[in-house]
């Protein structure tokens, strides 16, 4: 009877007791959970229409922002993609809360960090998208300028422009996630440079002859000019 | 109405003129190997036409360093016999003044309708400062009709080489001229009569933070008058014949201000143009002569280069708005050779109707829009050079007449699209 008691009902009865302790806190969590689930899509559905009336899509349009998220494959405006970011952090805010209520150390110790490390990702998230839109801008500014200077290698300087821009603004949130900082940091700038040393290689000894006639032709004024009037 | 606070001199010499019957303007940046004889031209056509009226010149300036503004002030017709003159001769006032606002022709423009405003003038004319081919007779011809026609906008006609012009031609006077039914043969001519009281309508309009503060004024003058509904005709002045334009300004600059601000126009008088269903002539003043024009050198091989690298290259920025079928014409277009070369007019409007809806519907960044569009001017530019290598004047006018038809023609597509 003893072995039976020790053996097999103490341990239920202190795991139904632990059961009993621990159904408040999980109770607590799922309301939390969907409160913020709620919370989130109501917030987006009001930020959405707040943005939409302070005009925040007419800016963007004016920028040239709304044309860059087009080209960077979002197909919803500015002001939906901000209410849609800012509900989704509120649900994982909530989630991350909802399990800190369960009172598990083990999850109050790794939710701890989660909480501080949360800044960072947000501010990565945040740079490596300008960073692409920027990209994609500058790139395109780029390309057309070198167009319309008559550059033949007008792709290449685009492309030059646009990833420069890209991949420093990856550097960047590398460094703010903390991943490699220094590597990173050294990382882009050997690549960076070396990149630059090879253009400049290339462009010396490929272009010499190119350099040669062009400025011949500057210098002693052989390519016949126009003299158009355009206005 | 504007109120503006002139530099004390230049405040003090208003109110020493307090009232003006006529200005004349002269924008200025660093010309000072033309400038004086614009300023004499000016000076002897005040003497000769218009001696019992008082007349003020007026040089704004955007802070040449080569003495434009020195030359100005020193600069004065000594001898008016030579212009057949006998008469006795009211002094005139002369005014030179740096603008103010940013660099460009319709910040110089500004400062001069100010100045209008200020001395109530009742007529006004605005010349350049680069002109070799002025007369006194262009200060007859813009300010007469305006003082005597009643006229409040004179704009001018003037004879011009067939390869002189081409934004002109190519653009600005056939969509001008089929949006708001007035045919202006030279809308962005640069040299213009108008009335006080245009002058003062157009220092009520908030514009001068944008291109109009560039090379946007003229087409911004031009539109505003005729789509006010003030009255507008032209002056003959004979052959326009200027010092070379700085070769270092950027021609995709340049074609960027100039059709950003038609194409800003459309917008303000959406209203106005597409009720317009047919154009019609404005009267002409001026007695009509045949002139010689200086060649003027062209190099279309270059030209056709720069057209097929915009089309290897920007032809994915160009696929978001223009149809397929322009598309494809301009692949095959971009490996034509120079004889086999042509781009028809249909192809032409159709660019650049398609650009106009692509920027009333903001499908991209307004200055990566129109920044493209230069490669294919400079296609359609060649094109015409080849199309007129042979032809006479008159045959030239037509080919352009020509133009004018197709882009009247298909307005109604572009109303449709603009919706």
């Amino acid at each position: 009877m003893n072995i039976y008691e020790s053996a097999i009902t103490e341990p239920f009865q202190k795991f139904y007791e632990k059961v009993i302790q621990f159904l408040p806190n999980l109770l607590t969590s799922v309301f939390i959970l969907i409160g913020g689930i709620a919370a989130g899509f109501l917030l987006k559905g009001l930020l959405s229409r707040l943005f939409r009336a302070v005009g925040l899509d007419r800016v963007s349009e004016r920028s040239g922002a709304a044309e860059l998220l087009k080209k960077g494959g979002f197909k919803d405006t500015l002001s939906v993609l901000l209410a849609r970011l800012i509900g989704w952090i509120t649900v994982v805010i909530f989630a991350v809360i909802s399990m800190s209520a369960l009172n598990v150390p083990a999850f109050e110790r790794l939710f701890e960090r989660f909480f501080l490390y949360l800044p960072n990702i947000f501010v990565a998230g945040l740079t490596l998208l300008f960073g692409y839109l920027l990209s994609n801008f500058f790139g395109r500014t780029a390309l057309i300028a070198s167009v319309n200077a008559g550059a033949m290698l007008s792709s290449l300087i685009g492309r030059f422009v646009k990833y420069t821009i890209f991949i420093f603004s990856a550097t960047m949130a590398l460094e703010q996630l903390g991943i490699g900082k220094e590597t990173v940091v050294i990382a882009f700038a050997i690549v960076f440079g070396g990149v630059v040393l090879a253009l400049a290689i290339a462009f010396g000894l490929g272009g010499r002859d190119i350099a040669k006639d062009y400025l011949e032709k500057k210098i002693r004024c052989e390519e016949k000019k126009d003299e158009i009037s355009h206005l | 109405m504007a109120n503006f606070n002139f530099r004390k001199e230049i405040q003090e010499r208003i109110d020493e003129i307090k009232e003006a019957d006529i200005i004349v303007g002269i924008p200025s940046y660093n010309n000072a190997r033309t400038i004086g004889h614009v300023v004499r031209a000016v000076q002897a056509g005040f003497a000769k036409y218009f001696p019992d009226k008082k007349c003020v010149l007026v040089n704004s300036d955007g802070g040449s360093t080569d003495g434009t503004m020195d030359i100005v002030q020193n600069t004065t017709v000594e001898d008016f016999q030579s212009v057949l003159l006998s008469h006795s001769v009211s002094p005139f006032f002369k005014l030179a003044t740096p603008y103010h606002g940013i660099p460009g022709k319709g910040s110089a423009f500004r400062t001069i309708f100010e100045i209008a405003d200020a001395v109530n003038a009742k007529a006004c004319a605005v010349v350049d400062s680069d002109l070799r081919s002025i007369t006194p007779e262009w200060i007859e011809l813009l300010i007469k009709p305006v003082i005597e026609g009643d006229f409040d906008y004179v704009a001018p006609l003037y004879h011009r080489h067939k390869y002189d012009g081409t934004i002109t031609n190519s653009i600005v006077y056939p969509l001008s001229r089929a949006l708001y039914g007035k045919r202006i043969r030279q809308p962005i001519g640069g040299d213009f009569g108008f009335s006080g009281r245009l002058a003062k309508f157009y220092l009520t309009k908030d514009v001068w933070e944008t291109d109009v503060a560039r090379y946007g004024i003229d087409i911004w003058m031009t539109t505003t008058a005729i789509a006010n509904n003030f009255r507008v005709c032209q002056s003959f002045l004979g052959a326009k014949i200027h010092d070379p334009k700085d070769p270092g300004a950027d021609l995709s600059a340049m074609l960027y201000q100039v059709v950003s601000a038609t194409f800003d126009l459309m917008e303000t008088y959406a209203h106005s143009w597409k009720n317009i269903k047919v154009s019609g002539p404005v009267p002409v003043f001026g007695f009509q002569y045949a002139v010689g024009l200086e060649p003027v050198s062209v190099n279309i091989e270059r030209m056709l280069e720069r057209f097929s690298l915009g089309v290897r290259e920007l032809k994915d920025i160009w696929k978001e708005f223009l149809p397929q079928e322009i598309i494809a014409f301009l692949d095959k277009a971009g490996d034509l050779k120079k004889e086999e070369f042509n781009m028809p007019e249909e192809v032409w409007v159709e660019i650049i109707y398609s650009f106009a809806v692509a920027a009333h519907k903001k499908i991209m960044n307004r200055e990566h829009l129109l920044k493209s569009l230069t490669p294919l001017y400079i296609g359609r530019t060649a094109s015409f050079v080849i199309e007129a290598w042979d032809s006479g004047a008159q045959e030239v006018e037509e080919k352009i007449e020509r133009l004018c038809r197709v882009f009247e023609e298909k307005k109604g597509v572009l109303a449709e699209k603009w919706e």
